[in-house]
């Protein structure tokens, strides 16, 4: 599908009419399914994801399909157990994808590890965290919206961690074919963009400028790596705050609902 | 499904107070590969890469098949890995660990993915006949980046390869043996390598190339660039593990680029020296289906 990128060196508006340096709108709610101990649900532009975390809790039997970041049930850290469902309908073309895809495969273990160096897992030793991502829709940039997902549903399940694992795509104006130095960098991508121009997802911990997830599939001058990865880092910390928002309102919504009494540890958040 | 072994918590002590040091267990600088050796086989497509205690068979290979329906007019290209038992006891046949996921996708992101080869190139007639070529990557031995050492031999069997001359006249396919015809090589069209970095201290702040195995079991993170020599980024991937400062993953992007250099000067070196062998009294050329246009 080829998109015509080339207008945008006219107006310096993307194709969905946004800046370089504009993220799609980020929606997202914490506290979804009542019965479970975390979960969260999550829109970045189009692409729509569910999570549901289980857990720290006993180690079930082994099952297959998952792949851990932690070191097994008999550890002293909580083992992190990530599954991630991409839905028939997410895509426009009906796509099915078995467990066993390697694609899948890669982006589970990249969540649980991201997951493993944020939450404290030494807290919960010889138990699991089971986390169930489900892909409602796609448009772009789905590890980041994986990633940002996983990271609310933690906070949710009220998991001890040091910070957010804020996530967010970035890319370039031209292909990597074209070499000129005049390429802009982007921020947040759609899978129109996605498809034609180089990218990178990028997810940070938290305010600080240290990458947890670096992912990069595409072929990309080295000298656009800084360009872009700075941007990426910029989008993370705006991420970040937006999720910070979305947490804060939630709790403060608790406490008026009386479903929690008002605490001294949560005066801070008004 | 036996565990692997872990090191023991002195071992894994030593190692890391070693490596605040700046010093490795075997005396290598931070930034100092193994020495790296490549053996070419007799037969074209063979590739033996050793990168200390590593090993890695890389065996390409290529027959006529029938392009897919959603594709007819490119070739068929498959990179497959299988870690066996006979590397470690942790591995199982059948049953891909995620070791083996992450190293296949690794590879096929670097060599597939980024157009190393040039699939259309394979296709003969459209919709009906194309080759398939297949890389089988065998490791033989590991102690630690097989990443690296995989992807240089999948990338030297490639380039090492050749494939039937065929010929297309009046309708009529003609795939000549390699007694006909010198067989001719794959359109390459750039040479991606993998260069693996380990991460080590609280904030992942001392960066290692090249880890072995018992350096590998205690690092707290990693990341592989894939580049080719004219600097273009193909693959990065660092999947999770504990935060690094996004300036010292630049610093790695660009001590990369000067490793991948050097592999493809090697890997030249040891292709034209391997076709120097072959063509005793310069007899190749006469055989040769390529003319100078």
């Amino acid at each position: 599908m080829p998109l015509d990128t080339s207008t945008y060196s006219l107006a310096l508006l993307r194709v969905d009419g946004r800046r370089w340096n504009e993220l799609r709108r980020l929606h997202a709610q914490i506290r979804t399914q009542a019965a479970a101990d975390g979960s969260s649900y999550l829109e970045m532009g189009h692409t729509k994801v569910m999570c549901v975390v289980t857990g720290p809790s006993e180690p079930g039997p082994r099952r297959g399909g998952g792949i851990g970041g932690g070191a097994g049930g008999q550890s002293k850290d909580a083992e992190v157990v990530v599954n991630i469902v991409i839905a028939g309908f997410s895509s426009v073309d009906r796509k099915r994808r078995g467990r066993g895809d390697k694609r899948t495969q890669e982006m589970q273990s990249t969540v649980a590890n991201a997951l493993a160096a944020s939450l404290h897992t030494h807290l919960f030793p010889h138990s699991q965290i089971n986390v169930s991502l489900h892909v409602l829709s796609q448009d772009g940039s789905l590890l980041a919206a994986l990633i940002n997902a996983a990271t609310l549903a933690c906070v949710d399940a009220g998991i001890p961690m040091t910070d957010y694992v804020a996530a967010c795509t970035a890319g370039s104006t031209s292909t990597y074919a074209a070499n000129d130095e005049s390429a802009d960098p982007l921020l947040d991508l759609n899978h129109q963009e996605e498809q034609e121009l180089p990218s990178l997802t990028v997810a940070t911990l938290g305010d600080s400028d240290r990458v947890v997830v670096l992912v990069c599939e595409s072929r990309v001058q080295i000298s656009r790596l800084e360009g872009m990865l700075a941007v990426g880092v910029d989008g993370c910390k705006q991420v970040r705050e937006l999720l910070d928002r979305v947490v804060r309102e939630k709790g403060q919504r608790m406490i008026l609902e009386g479903t929690v009494e008002k605490g001294t540890g949560l005066n801070d958040l008004d | 499904m036996p565990r692997e072994a872990e090191p023991s918590l002195n071992e894994k002590q030593f190692v890391i107070q070693a490596l605040q040091e700046n010093l490795r267990l075997d005396g290598r600088e931070l930034e100092q590969y193994r020495p790296l050796e490549l053996t070419l086989g007799d037969q074209y497509g063979v590739a033996d890469a050793t990168l200390g205690k590593t090993r890695v068979l890389a065996k390409a290979s290529a027959e006529l098949t029938v392009p897919y329906t959603d594709r007819p007019l490119d070739g068929i290209f498959t990179i497959a890995t299988e870690l066996s038992p006979m590397t470690s006891p942790a591995f199982e046949l059948n049953r891909p660990t995620e070791t083996e996921v992450l190293l296949s996708r690794l590879l096929e992101k670097t060599v597939r993915r980024s157009n190393a080869l040039d699939t259309e190139s394979l296709c003969l007639i459209a919709g009906q006949k194309c080759w398939s070529v297949r890389v089988d990557v065998h490791v033989l031995s590991h102690d630690g980046n097989l990443i690296d050492a995989a992807c240089f031999a999948v990338v030297s069997a490639l380039r090492h390869f050749k494939k039937p001359d065929t010929s297309m006249e009046g309708g009529v396919l003609t795939v000549y043996t390699a007694a006909e015809r010198e067989p001719v090589p794959l359109s390459w069209l750039h040479s991606p390598f993998c260069v693996t970095w380990s991460f080590y201290g609280e904030q992942g702040e001392i960066a290692v190339l090249d880890a072995t195995w018992l350096e590998e079991q205690v690092r707290v993170g990693s990341c592989t660039i894939s580049l080719n020599r004219h600097g273009e980024i193909c693959q990065i991937s660092k999947l999770g593990g504990t935060p690094v400062e996004a300036v010292a993953l630049l610093q790695c992007s660009a001590v990369s680029l000067t490793k991948v250099k050097e592999f493809s000067t090697y890997l030249d070196e040891k292709l034209a020296e391997d076709a120097k062998r072959r063509n005793k009294g310069g007899l190749l050329a006469e055989l040769s289906a390529e003319n100078d246009r």
